[in-house]
């Protein structure tokens, strides 16, 4: 084996063996062991992860919201005064009852209207942007959920709060020069 | 084509004919690839240069303490970082590797020269338009430019004049291979380097068509001829150019990977049909994953998230694991057979690691680690939701891109740049120390982000104070990442004054032991020829009873306790998911 036998260097070596140089013919070789065995470790890995994040869907409390609804700004922004309207808007606070459903509209540089929320309650949030792409991220006690807000689609995001305070919702989707002061308030009660 | 060779004897060779013979590989190198490489390569590190210059403007603005620009400024400043690091440098390297890979790899001169400078100039063009529009500060669309948002129409035109550039390098690329079939390789495989760039190429084929069907009607638009573009449909198309570019980049990585190891030590993969088996996954899985941008999206059904990103997200990481095992098994293998080394790990003991060579595979082979773990827990439906467009993803995307890819670029430039210009490296010392900085400063950076991510910190905003809301948690990691940032800066600085020395004042030299120093500490015998290798009796290779033992055992227990790892984590992060809100 040439291993074990070192030459003295040839002034240009050979290139005949490394990934630099064409292969002739029927070098095609059966794996080694390990190299076969490792594929299946790693096709295995995506398998179990797959079949997890499936499993995930039907038994968690936690998934991505699949709610939504096609709609045009106009549309949206009457849904928005007329749950406003009907919840005694103050403010551009709404209290929303729990049962109902609320409406939020991302526009540069504001959502709108700011909610009040009862605590371990759940409810549906629509929200949609008047203007152009806008993410919705909800922010406080150090974690946040995340969503896209598009022109055109009311995404409905069911969620279910289960401790009272402020958060904070936070557009991290860039959209203009006041991106950075874009916020709205969603505060947790009793 | 018999006949060529007689006419290339009988006439006078044009200047882009001529050639010298590489001391280091015994390569024909043609003065015109030569010089196409270099032009290449030199665009590439100018655009790294702008590339880094931004992202020191972006990440100290990002700083909260510093906060050095005002939000236009920044706004400005991303979008130039965006384009310049993420479009300009890794795809006017990827030409110079196409034609180092086409024309130099295969001994072969360059099918059209004239082609070559053509697709040269007209990315040079693009690159002058995007930049202007971006200088001139009526592009403040960062390198996305998502509609409705308007650039002004040059921005568009850039890129699309740009893509057209790439679209000609790859033509040439792929005549410059059927020339070499015709002239010199019948019946033979291509190099693996040139099979990794092919496949490269194809990927950015398919990315630029989907990035022009995104960006035309974005110029019309931009321009009034056509009143909307569709949001979403736009997310669509500029991901599959986007994201599928961005497996451009991880096969060129993957190929500086087996460069380096190539010229440094001389190792060839253990079993090239492994490696070649996993650059083809790339192909098949690639294009369908840009779903996971829209995994928080309104307006898809759940299976299209969950085949779209999670599946093919998953999917994407079996080629980058096999890749992982083959580079390192790659190493393990030649330390072992051709120094004798013992022991599960004394391969990598026994490697030179003040070798810059060494240093940028290793820092680039673990940052690209962290990376594919964090991009698959992002690319997972329901953990996305924890992360999009948090900090998280700049945390990720910059340990592929910067930490795996450009590290693995430096630490083939460190030996292509001198090889091709036949000038020794300009310091090595300095070299290496550049790596460490680099990669050190990177990983910092990246454990801050990530963990400003995790509590929510948005990406790509002037500024998280929020009038004074803004939870106080957030200051301290984005603090803390501007020190990182500073010195991934210093590091970028090092290494385009290092290249540009080289090019300028490094000492002329074809002593191969000069232009490549052995990245191994003992000394190493000449590697088998293929013939041998491949009539290796008794190996994986006979054919006949499977041979029990394991070839690389080290660079495997590595990559398994690697997955081991990638799983627990995965799972944890789910328990974590079950902290926030209930939603659905």
């Amino acid at each position: 084996m040439s291993e074990t036998t070192p030459t003295a260097t040839p002034p240009v070596p050979d290139p005949s063996e490394s990934a630099l140089a064409p292969l002739p013919g029927r070098w095609a070789r059966r794996m080694p062991r390990d190299e076969y065995v490792f594929m299946w470790i790693a096709i295995l890995l995506t398998v179990v992860m797959s079949a997890f994040l499936v499993g995930w869907i039907f038994v968690s409390d936690h998934n991505v919201p699949t709610r939504s609804k096609a709609t045009t700004p106009t549309e949206f922004g009457e849904q928005v005064s007329s749950f406003m309207a009907a919840n005694d808007a103050e403010n551009g606070v709404v209290k929303v009852p729990p049962g109902k459903d609320a409406y939020v509209m991302a526009e540069r540089y504001r959502f709108y209207p700011a909610l009040v929320l009862k605590v371990n309650e759940p409810y549906t949030i629509w929200v949609s942007s008047r203007d152009v792409l806008h993410g919705f991220s909800l922010v406080g006690f150090n974690r946040s959920l995340n969503f896209t807000v598009a022109p055109g689609h009311a995404y409905g995001l069911r969620f279910t709060p289960d401790k009272t305070g402020t958060y904070k919702i936070v557009c991290n989707e860039y959209c203009g020069q006041a991106h950075h002061a874009m916020t709205g308030t969603i505060t947790v009660e009793e | 084509m018999a006949t060529a060779e007689i006419t290339a004897s009988a006439l006078p060779l044009t200047r882009s004919e001529r050639s010298v013979i590489c001391p280091v590989t015994g390569l024909r190198i043609y003065a015109g690839a030569r010089a196409l490489t270099l032009a290449n390569a030199v665009a590439a590190v100018l655009a790294l240069a702008a590339g880094g210059t931004f992202a020191l403007l972006v990440g100290l603005t990002r700083t909260p303490s510093v906060s050095m620009l005002k939000p236009e400024a920044y706004y400005q400043s991303l979008t130039g970082h965006g384009v310049a690091a993420l479009i300009l440098w890794p795809i006017f390297f990827e030409v110079a590797a196409m034609v180092f890979a086409s024309s130099i790899l295969l001994n072969t001169r360059v099918w059209s020269m004239k082609l070559g400078w053509t697709s040269f100039a007209a990315m040079i063009a693009g690159t002058a338009m995007l930049l202007v529009s971006v200088i001139s500060g009526k592009a403040n669309v960062t390198f996305t430019a998502y509609p409705p948002l308007i650039a002004n129409p040059m921005f568009y035109l850039g890129y699309i004049v740009f893509a057209v550039g790439v679209l000609l390098a790859v033509v040439n690329f792929c005549m410059t291979i059927l020339l070499a079939r015709q002239e010199r390789m019948k019946n033979k495989s291509l190099p693996l380097l040139t099979y990794g760039v092919a496949v490269a190429a194809l990927l950015a084929l398919m990315g630029i068509v989907a990035g022009l069907v995104a960006l035309v009607p974005a110029w019309l638009y931009s321009m009034g001829l056509i009143g909307s573009v569709e949001p979403i449909v736009y997310r669509a198309w500029f991901w599959g150019l986007g994201h599928t570019l961005q497996y451009v980049n991880v096969v060129a990585m993957v190929v500086a990977w087996y460069g380096i190891i190539a010229l440094t030590l001389r190792a060839g993969p253990v079993n090239q049909k492994f490696s070649r088996l996993a650059f083809i996954l790339y192909l098949v899985f690639a294009v369908p994953v840009l779903g996971h941008h829209f995994i928080v999206d309104p307006g898809l059904s759940t299976s299209v998230k969950v085949f779209g990103a999670s599946f093919m997200g998953f999917a994407l990481g079996i080629p980058s694991l096999m890749h992982g095992l083959a580079v390192m098994g790659a190493v393990e293998s030649r330390m072992r057979r051709g120094g004798g080394v013992t022991g599960l790990f004394g391969w990598i003991r026994a490697l030179d690691w003040k070798h810059p060579g060494i240093a940028a595979l290793g820092v680039s082979l673990v940052l690209f680690a962290i990376g594919g773990w964090s991009g698959s827990a992002q690319t997972t439906l329901q953990l996305n939701m924890l992360t999009h467009n948090t900090m998280w993803v700049p945390a990720h995307l910059h340990a592929v891109v910067v930490g795996g890819m450009t590290l693995g670029f430096m630490g083939f430039a460190y030996y292509l740049v001198p090889i091709l210009a036949g000038r020794r490296l300009f310091s090595r010392r300095l070299a290496t120390i550049q790596v460490y900085l680099y990669g050190g400063g990177l990983l910092f950076m990246i454990a801050m982000q990530s963990w400003a991510g995790i509590i929510g910190v948005p990406r790509r905003t002037a500024s998280i104070e929020y009038g004074g809301q803004a939870p106080t948690s957030w200051e301290l990691p984005m603090n803390l990442m501007g020190v990182g940032v500073t010195l991934a800066a210093l590091g970028g600085l090092i290494f385009i004054l290092q290249m540009v020395l080289t090019l300028i004042v490094g000492k002329p030299t074809s002593d191969p032991a000069e232009l490549v120093p052995s990245a191994s500490k003992i000394p190493l015998a000449d590697p088998p020829t293929l013939a041998a290798a491949t009539a290796n009796v008794g190996g994986p290779n006979d054919g006949g009873t499977p041979d029990r033992r394991l070839e690389t055992p080290g660079a495997f227990s590595v990559m398994t306790i690697y997955v081991a790892l990638f799983l627990v984590t995965w799972l944890a992060y789910f328990a974590y998911l079950t902290l926030h809100w209930a939603v659905n």
